[in-house]
């Protein structure tokens, strides 16, 4: 048995969808979190905080009381970096690391001890927030998320701007969808039912497998006369539906000491328990050999089915990944 | 254009909110509620095109304000409003001068609302950013109840 500390929670993503259209409100979601037995939350800045980009003193009090009544408390904040707010000209690394300011002194506010913001915020304004990020005692983390993989040309400099600083509160929060080892099926047939071709699309599907670039690939299809349709799905395993036979496992080990928090994504829990594109499995017994502490957010990213809702789904997530960690320690 | 985002999550132009105001005693114009179609709020100034079509006629820019946060920006306005933030949960009121207001019963009202996603990139573009679509069209309609 290994020595890892694998805590389980769940981020107000996943329940967007009840969110915005007024059918759930945070306490419905910290009351279903509880129910499922975790204790771990994370937020989304812009979309949960009524006073975004800032944090009363009365919402702090209720995150607060939800620590207390129900026991789930902040595990981190998810933030934005809006680098392109202005129509003329990107945020400089001045304003972007403002923005990163604000976001540590929320997430101090709220007692919460990470903060992830996104990649554009480049690896020369984290090292200048790393004295800030100290400061406020939050870890401050940028996410690890298709097309990207741990070890990246972006997240490589990331990784080198670390290790430079020596700072133990910069790190990465590695979003699972980029250890996708197959495409949805679900997603696949919806194609088919809607016109493209089979052949086409499996042709696409073993281009993906076979690593074949981008390019090249396009010009298969197009020698193939891919419709417009056939071809925007084989973008989208290019981009933010990608897959790959051999998940970047390796890379995953290497960031593992600056990953205090992960995001487990999933679009769609099968019959059978199992994830449709993701292999959950083999992404916990990696964390479990490496003895992660931490937490694993479930993030649900997929198409609420009618009749039912995210918290379904989220439901059967936590179950998956309670199956595997069972199975692990046995 | 390319890959455009489409993520309606609840009504866009809010149903039941069609109304005339008043200035001075007149009615001075009407008024009715707008969602974000996306799941975080967005900060006005990434709202790339505003439009509000009534009854098949354009609306001049000059007659329309965008009012959130209690505050009424002018369409030209919008673009350099880096620092106000539309949030997801809460409705924007269109409110477009016409003197006499609008007559009783149904109009239909088509919104052109398209913002750039500051956060994503367009592939490959270091300033070029993915749009998403937050237009809507329906019919809404106008209960008057001041004659």
């Amino acid at each position: 048995m290994n020595m890892s500390n694998i805590k389980l929670g769940v981020t107000t993503h996943s329940y967007v969808a009840e969110w915005v259209d007024d059918k759930a409100t945070l306490e419905d979601m910290v009351r279903h979190i509880a129910d499922l037995g975790c204790d771990g939350m994370e937020i989304v800045a812009t979309s949960m905080f009524p006073e975004y980009p800032y944090v009363s003193d009365a919402y702090a009090g209720e995150i607060r009381r939800y620590a207390k009544d129900y026991g789930v408390k902040l595990v981190a904040v998810s933030g934005n970096m809006d680098r392109g707010k202005r129509y003329d000209r990107n945020l400089t690394e001045d304003e972007m690391l403002s923005i990163v300011i604000r976001d540590l002194q929320n997430a101090n506010k709220l007692e919460c001890p990470v903060l992830k913001s996104q990649f554009l915020i480049s690896p020369r304004v984290m090292q200048r927030a790393a004295k800030y990020a100290e400061y406020y005692g939050v870890k401050l983390t940028i996410e690890i998320h298709n097309p990207e993989t741990p070890t990246s040309k972006i997240m490589t400099d990331y990784y080198n701007a670390f290790e430079e600083t020596g700072s133990s509160y910069l790190g990465f929060v590695p979003d699972f969808g980029m250890f996708a080892d197959r495409p949805n099926k679900a997603d696949m047939d919806r194609a088919i039912e809607g016109g493209a071709n089979r052949d086409i699309v499996e042709t696409a599907i073993q281009l993906r497998y076979d690593g074949v670039s981008r390019e090249e690939g396009r010009k298969i299809l197009a020698e193939k006369n891919a419709a417009p349709m056939e071809m925007n799905l084989f973008e989208s395993m290019y981009g933010f539906m990608q897959f790959s036979k051999n998940p970047d496992f390796d890379g995953l080990r290497k960031i593992m000491k600056y990953s205090p928090h992960m995001h487990g994504k999933f679009i769609d829990i099968l019959d059978d328990g199992t994830e449709a594109t993701i292999p959950y499995d083999k992404i916990l017994k990696v964390l479990d050999e490496e003895n992660y502490d931490g937490y694993i957010v479930s993030e649900f990213e997929g198409q609420v089915k009618p009749g039912r809702s995210s918290f379904d789904y989220v439901r059967k997530h936590i179950a998956l990944e309670r199956k595997i960690l069972e199975e692990l320690n046995r | 254009m390319g890959f455009v985002m489409r993520v309606k999550l609840t009504e866009t132009l809010r149903d039941g909110t069609l109304k005339n105001y008043f200035e001075n005693g007149k009615k001075a114009g009407y008024q009715f509620d707008v969602r974000l179609a996306y799941y975080r709020g967005h900060y006005l100034s990434v709202i790339d095109e505003f439009a509000v079509e009534v009854d098949h006629e354009k609306v001049e820019d000059m007659d329309i304000r965008f009012c959130v946060n209690g505050k009424e920006f002018m369409p030209c306005e919008l673009k350099e409003a880096y620092y106000e933030f539309w949030n997801i949960k809460k409705p924007a009121t269109i409110k477009i001068r016409k003197e006499g207001g609008l007559t009783a019963g149904e109009h239909n009202v088509k919104l052109t609302l398209m913002i750039r996603n500051p956060y994503l990139p367009q592939p490959g573009a270091e300033d070029k950013y993915t749009p998403v679509d937050s237009c809507d069209e329906k019919v809404l309609v106008l209960q008057d109840t001041i004659a």
